[in-house]
């Protein structure tokens, strides 16, 4: 019976994949990506997350977790699977997973569906289960300090670094993607404004008015939450309110750089954590509605399979599909920023070891999942409506006929009267160049809630998914100022020791302002960059993420050659080599490429010339090449620290297979656990 | 209804003071039992101490 039903469950997944291949340059429905999807999910998850569990990790289900030996009520705390994988999933999702598959879909459907499913089953979700599994061994250790002790002290200080670095650039692009969201858009900064006020309310409520009643204290933050979006569109409409809100792009970061500032700085019971819960709301809620949505209306697929733009001359960000797509979409297929949470709180929690798979492996294929449902939402669009959004001005042109023009010459159909049409259906003076990849989606995501929930509330779906989007980016960068500055602070406590005090306000002011200052700064060179910025530095994101998911398989790699496991290390030294091919030559093609247009220093070469010709303001030239060059470093450096952390990890391996150490590990003890059944 | 508020409140990371002053009685019964204030003091503490708990 059991055999029927996965034989049944493969056949449904491969006659899905079948379709998607079959009909090519023909519109199909959107269910059948997700039928592959979720057969390929479903069959990956019985057969190989369990090889994984049993041959690989050998999961011991008498073996006492963590969170039962340890257990302290608090952060140690055994959680019943369902829980926990709500939790953990809560943890591991965010904008990266809604971003990246729209961005990549320039190149068209087939090759995000293509790495998204395949990347996960064999590289994202072994790389979460691994570390999962290596950090509930150690008692919840973290990736840095898994590196540190397994590697060696050099690589454990690399690690750090570079998840320091990787964080000011993931900052501020999910920083840039909300400014563009929000820049001339009153409704939309309306909503996002409010959710301050919202969330002092709710801090005041569990801290101070009714201790510990958080539940409560989130209800009415939902429903005033609500009551802010519906309201938008009055004081959109407003003649004073309206263009007082009315903001550029530049002035909408200052305000973030500030709000990250002040959220760094002020203690956590009045921004962050309220934030954070609204935030895991909403997500959840919103991620729920969007595959019932989906589900109800299947929707066609109106993007082609694939498009011209896999040459690599495509509006969105420069270079061809390989290694580009690849570290566009970054988190839903492998994100090594999961790492850190794998080796955070939820190893803590697992009340047995037979759990983890379920959270670690099964946990990013639900991620995997969203970004399958954003790709769906991206795809549903027009072509010539994706690329009018989500082309930078600098290339489509000024003005909305000019950039139908564009359009048409790529060889996709719109009209200025259709994009005009579309922007005031969802209460936006203009929907061109909103690059960044939250606009359209929000575009489809309307469409699809529209269609299955009722037309003519599309302009409130628009700022529904706007808000969606915008807020739980902000929880990330306020959470991320604020580790950020906890790992700065970690840092500079070797050099001087009050600097390491995390509660010294002088530090604690200083670190934050520097942690605020690297990202502003790239943020700020976003929004002016002519050409989007999102150009820049997704890119230089998906390169740092994708790498640092390589030294999280470097350390997973050597967990399993060191604690005898070696014959399996296949397992991680494959997605492992595939990650390096990608973002090494991605990395080495951002900086080196001849084409001004891809290459950093090229594009400073060509600065430069524009200088000396005189057509080019020196003073703009030189801030551009400063940028180029300095861009240009961060990827090489991003570079260098992984390369380093890969020969200190295969001398490790070396050692290990020639005897020179012997296998060992730092396991926890074996205690027998009290919940086995 | 009890049960789902309760799975809501586990599944976004809430801090929960009955369970943990029901842990302490049983595991640790020499301890002073903190005040719901005191422990959601800790309970922040411990959630934003450090390490991101969000990804991007």
């Amino acid at each position: 019976m059991q055999t029927l039903l996965w034989l049944l469950i493969s056949l449904i997944g491969a006659a899905a994949w079948g379709v998607l291949a079959l009909h090519r340059g023909e519109t199909i429905s959107a269910a059948w990506l997700v039928l592959a999807a979720v057969g390929t999910y479903l069959v990956a998850y019985r057969f190989y997350g369990r090889f994984l569990a049993t041959r690989v990790l050998r999961i011991d289900p008498n073996r006492a977790t963590p969170a039962e030996r340890l257990s302290n009520g608090r952060d140690f705390v055994p959680t019943s699977r369902g829980v926990l994988f709500g939790h953990h999933f809560a943890a591991i999702a965010g904008a990266g997973p809604l971003v990246g598959p729209v961005l990549a879909m320039q190149f068209g459907y087939l090759p995000g569906i293509l790495w998204i499913v395949f990347g996960v089953v064999l590289g994202g979700a072994v790389q979460d289960f691994v570390i999962l599994f290596a950090s509930m061994r150690r008692d919840g250790k973290s990736l840095g300090q898994m590196a540190k002790e397994e590697i060696g002290p050099v690589t454990g200080l690399a690690a750090m670094v570079a998840v320091l670095a990787i964080m000011i650039i993931l900052l501020s692009v999910l920083a840039l993607v909300v400014v563009n969201a929000l820049r001339d858009s009153p409704w939309g900064l309306f909503t996002i404004a409010c959710t301050i006020p919202i969330a002092l309310l709710m801090g005041w409520w569990m801290k101070v008015w009714r201790p510990g009643r958080t539940l409560e204290a989130s209800a009415a933050g939902i429903v005033l939450l609500l009551a802010a979006l519906v309201a938008g569109r009055y004081v959109a409409e407003h003649p004073m309110l309206g263009p007082a809100l009315t903001l550029s792009g530049t002035s909408i970061a200052w305000w973030m750089i500030a709000y990250g500032f002040v959220a760094s700085v002020l203690p956590v019971w009045m921004l962050l954590c309220p934030r954070d819960y609204l935030s895991t709301f909403m997500k959840i809620g919103t991620i729920v509605l969007l595959a019932v949505g989906i589900l109800i209306v299947l929707p066609p697929l109106k993007m082609p399979a694939l498009t011209r733009f896999i040459d690599g001359t495509g509006p969105v960000f420069a270079g061809k599909l390989f290694p580009f797509a690849f570290i566009t979409i970054a988190c839903g297929a492998i994100s090594g920023f999961h790492a850190l949470v794998a080796s955070g709180t939820t190893p803590k929690m697992l009340r047995r070891e037979t759990d983890a798979p379920l959270i670690g492996y099964g946990g990013m294929l639900m991620e995997s999942f969203v970004a399958v449902m954003a790709l769906c939402a991206a795809a549903v669009l027009d072509p010539g409506v994706y690329f009018a959004i989500n082309a930078p001005l600098g290339v489509l042109g000024a003005d909305l006929q000019t950039a139908a023009t564009t359009i048409r010459g790529w060889g996709f159909a719109v009209t200025p009267e259709q994009m005009q049409g579309l922007a005031t259906s969802v209460g936006e003076q203009s929907l061109l160049a909103r690059t960044g990849g939250a606009p359209s989606l929000a575009v489809g995501m309307a469409q699809i809630f529209s269609g299955a929930f009722g037309a003519g509330l599309t302009a409130l779906w628009y700022h529904f998914a706007i808000m969606f989007e915008a807020l739980f980016i902000l929880t990330t960068v306020d959470t991320g100022t604020r580790v950020g500055r906890f790992m700065l602070q970690e840092l500079a406590g070797h050099v001087w020791r009050p600097l390491g005090r995390t509660s010294w306000y002088p530090s604690i002011i200083l670190t934050s302002a520097l942690v605020v200052a690297g990202w502003g700064y790239f943020l700020l060179q976003g929004v002016v960059d002519p050409l989007g910025g999102i150009n820049t530095l997704w890119p230089l994101f998906g390169i740092s993420n994708q790498l640092l998911a390589a030294v999280a398989l470097c350390v997973g790699t050597t967990v399993l050659i060191k604690s005898g496991r070696g014959r399996y290390a296949w397992t991680t030294l494959a997605p492992l080599a595939w990650l390096l091919a990608v973002t090494l030559s991605a990395g080495w093609i951002k900086i080196f490429s001849p084409e001004p247009r891809l290459g950093f220093l090229a594009h400073a070469r060509q600065t430069l010339e524009q200088v000396a010709a005189g057509t080019m303001n020196p003073v703009r030239g030189a801030r551009l090449v400063f940028n180029d060059r300095l861009d240009a470093a961060v990827a090489a450096a991003f570079m260098a620290v992984v390369l380093l952390v890969v020969v200190s990890s295969v001398r490790v391996w070396l050692d290990v297979y020639r005897g020179r150490i012997p296998a060992h590990t730092m396991e926890a003890p074996v205690v027998q656990t009290a919940f086995a059944s | 209804m009890r049960r789902l508020l309760d799975l809501i409140r586990r599944v976004a990371g809430m801090p929960n003071y009955a369970g943990y002053v029901d842990h302490l009685r049983r595991c640790h019964p020499d301890r002073t039992i903190p005040s719901e204030r005191e422990f959601f003091a800790d309970y922040l503490a411990a959630r934003y101490g450090d390490g991101p708990t969000r990804c991007c």
